[in-house]
């Protein structure tokens, strides 16, 4: 009985928390001072036609005071090209890429970030971390993703965030926290779906190892693989500059 | 045990090296045969190959180009494999040859490099250590060139320092073929070209703000494209014809600044030289940017003020460009197919160039682009004299 009474105690809190406590939370439990991956992305078209390539990702801190740099490997074509972003907790991040072909840096403008990140269905502005702090939450309701019980939250930007997305839809995991499901608005419509799947556990952090971005519009879908995983890798600050991204080709 | 090793230190070497390269074939196919220039195609073909190795603080690029093509634009003989100032482009060159050292804020790079200055992408007045293959005018390529350059600071504000030991010059056309456009009935022998003997330096300070990046630029050394000394041989009848380059400095500065829907970009130069044949100028661009959906669109306008007029003969494609509105636009169609368009139109409508091309990826590493270049004017206007060059271009290359 008292096991009962002690284990509903313990529930109480969580029925509770408000969205913007469950999102700040599946952030913590996020949290690690360094990341790096390879991502292995398969581009599905609305014509079933499918296209592969990879990339590097370097990520030094975590929410709303870190900076990643995602380099390509493959195809052929494209490899070195490199994205900077330097996220910020009070302000969209800022984002540059390195073309080698070219041997030109260009600075991503906030107004051109829902341009698609060379040919993926993700589109710049998604490749930037989203800080807890940068946008309004509203628990909406509770819905089971892929039969795993989540909360539904509502996330609207702040005035100092610009997005191209006036809402977000957010499925938060009940067990471990970890987001399952995003479904991204413009005006209402649904426009792009961010499926995280494959949830494992990696040095104690429950980490989607299979994301599937859906470009609702277009009808097409990039599938983004994480392998070779680690956090709390050993990086340097100066890895992540506009200087750097020109240095490492 | 040893093997274990083997494979441990093979690891290593493979996680520190990387490399990509491709294998180019390109033809251009003329309609209208050029006063000097009969033939009606050209086929090209380029092998690049580039390495990087990585060690804690050091890194090494090296990179080499080996071409050959169909219309003598490519020596025949083994010249020009580092210092690039060859007539002809050379059949085998040394793109990339350099060390990087790395130590907190300080890099440092020495060797055979490319070096791009300026935001704006029109016209780059600021520009100074990017020398150019201008063998086909329309359809340029950037040249390394061999430099020490010092970079420190932070990713808000850093200061560049550049020494170059020689000058490496722009290619300019061949003589004998359609993009060099000599006057009817004088025959022209050209003579050795005059280069000059001494370094280049330039010094460029640049600010990354939360919403606006500025740059300011400083050059002194030597023109990279050229100007003519023409002599007339009475005793041959004909008229000799002797590159050079002239002494030049330059103060310059560039922008990218956001304004409403677009990004804004400015880039301006002031030009001056102790040569009595060289004009000082203003060359400045100013253009706008932007990305939507699947779209992308640079515009703008490029302009120059001459200060001090000489009425020199030469070869200026960057200075040829001012006084224009120019522009270009790429559409993504999907992940594998893109069309992209350009166009220059001169102020004055005496010269226009427009070229619009389709490029699709077969796989993971061949890529096909066809396109056409349009180019109409009046013959005394620099992109009206070229108006029997339109082209189309076919171009298949296999990336590694």
């Amino acid at each position: 009985m008292n096991k009962v009474i002690i284990g509903l105690l313990a529930i109480v809190p969580l029925i509770a928390q408000d969205a913007r406590q469950i999102v700040e939370e599946s952030q913590r439990r996020g949290r690690a001072n360094s990341q790096r991956y390879e991502g292995v992305l398969e581009v599905v078209g609305a014509d079933s036609k499918v296209t592969k390539k990879s990339w590097q990702s370097v990520r030094l801190g975590s929410y709303g005071n870190s900076k990643a740099v995602i380099r390509f490997t493959a195809p052929a074509e494209v490899k070195g090209v490199a994205l900077l972003v330097v996220n910020h907790p009070d302000r969209s991040s800022d984002q540059w890429m390195w073309t080698p072909a070219i041997g030109r840096d260009r600075r991503i403008a906030l107004q051109d970030r829902s341009t698609r990140f060379f040919g993926t269905d993700f589109s710049f502005e998604d490749l930037e971390e989203r800080d807890a702090q940068q946008y309004e939450y509203k628990l909406s309701g509770e819905e089971a993703v892929a039969g795993a019980p989540c909360w539904r939250i509502e996330a609207r930007p702040r005035e100092s965030k610009t997005s191209q997305y006036t809402l977000s839809r957010i499925w938060i995991r009940k067990d471990n926290y970890v987001p399952a499901q995003y479904e991204n608005f413009i005006k209402d419509q649904p426009v792009r779906r961010l499926e995280q799947k494959d949830i494992q556990n990696v040095q104690g952090i429950w980490t989607a190892r299979t994301l599937e971005m859906t470009d609702l519009r277009r009808k097409s879908r990039t599938i983004l693989r994480l392998e070779k995983l680690e956090y709390n890798v050993p990086v340097k600050e100066d890895e992540f500059t506009v200087q750097a991204l020109r240095r490492e080709q | 045990m040893s093997v274990l090793l083997l494979l441990c230190a093979a690891a290593a070497y493979a996680q520190n090296l990387s490399q990509r390269g491709f294998l180019e074939t390109t033809g251009f196919f003329f309609p209208q045969a050029a006063s000097d220039d009969s033939a009606h195609a050209v086929g090209s073909a380029l092998f690049r190959y580039e390495a990087f190795y990585k060690l804690t603080n050091l890194r090494f690029a090296a990179g080499i180009d080996a071409r050959t093509d169909t219309h003598q634009q490519t020596s025949r003989e083994l010249d020009g494999l580092w210092w690039d100032r060859t007539r002809q482009r050379p059949p085998l060159s040394i793109r990339r040859f350099s060390a990087t050292y790395t130590r907190g804020r300080l890099t440092v790079e020495a060797g055979k490099q490319l070096i791009r200055w300026g935001k704006a992408d029109v016209l780059t007045p600021t520009d100074r250590f990017a020398p150019r293959d201008f063998l086909n005018v329309v359809d340029s390529e950037f040249l390394p060139i061999t430099a020490a350059r010092i970079n420190y600071g932070t990713q808000a504000n850093t200061v560049e320092l550049v020494f170059s030991p020689r000058l490496t010059p722009s290619r300019v056309p061949l003589l004998n073929q359609r993009w060099a456009v000599l006057p009817a009935g004088v025959p022209v022998h050209e003579l050795e070209p005059d280069f000059p003997g001494g370094p280049q330096f330039g010094a460029r300070w640049n600010h990354i703000g939360g919403a606006a990046e500025y740059s300011l630029s400083f050059y002194n050394g030597y023109d990279h494209l050229p100007l003519f000394r023409i002599e007339p041989n009475y005793s041959q009848l004909r008229a000799d014809v002797q590159r050079y380059y002239p002494q030049m400095r330059m103060y310059g500065g560039d922008a990218a600044v956001p304004v409403g829907p677009v990004t804004l970009k400015g880039e301006a130069a002031y030009f001056t030289s102790t040569n009595p044949q060289a004009d000082d100028y203003v060359l400045w661009v100013l253009q706008v940017e932007r990305q939507a959906g699947e779209w992308s669109f640079v515009g703008g306008y490029a302009g120059q003020a001459i200060t001090a007029n000489r009425h020199s003969l030469g070869f200026s494609p960057v200075r040829g460009f001012a006084e224009s509105i120019v522009a270009h636009a790429g559409y993504t169609i999907d992940v594998n197919r893109s069309l992209a368009f350009e166009t220059v139109v001169r102020q004055n409508g005496d010269g226009v160039y427009a070229k619009a091309e389709y490029s699709q990826a077969f796989g993971a590493h061949w890529r096909a682009t066809a396109g056409a270049a349009l180019l109409r004017g009046d013959p005394k206007d620099f992109l009206g004299q070229y108006r029997l060059n339109s082209h189309a271009i076919l171009t298949l290359r296999y990336s590694f």
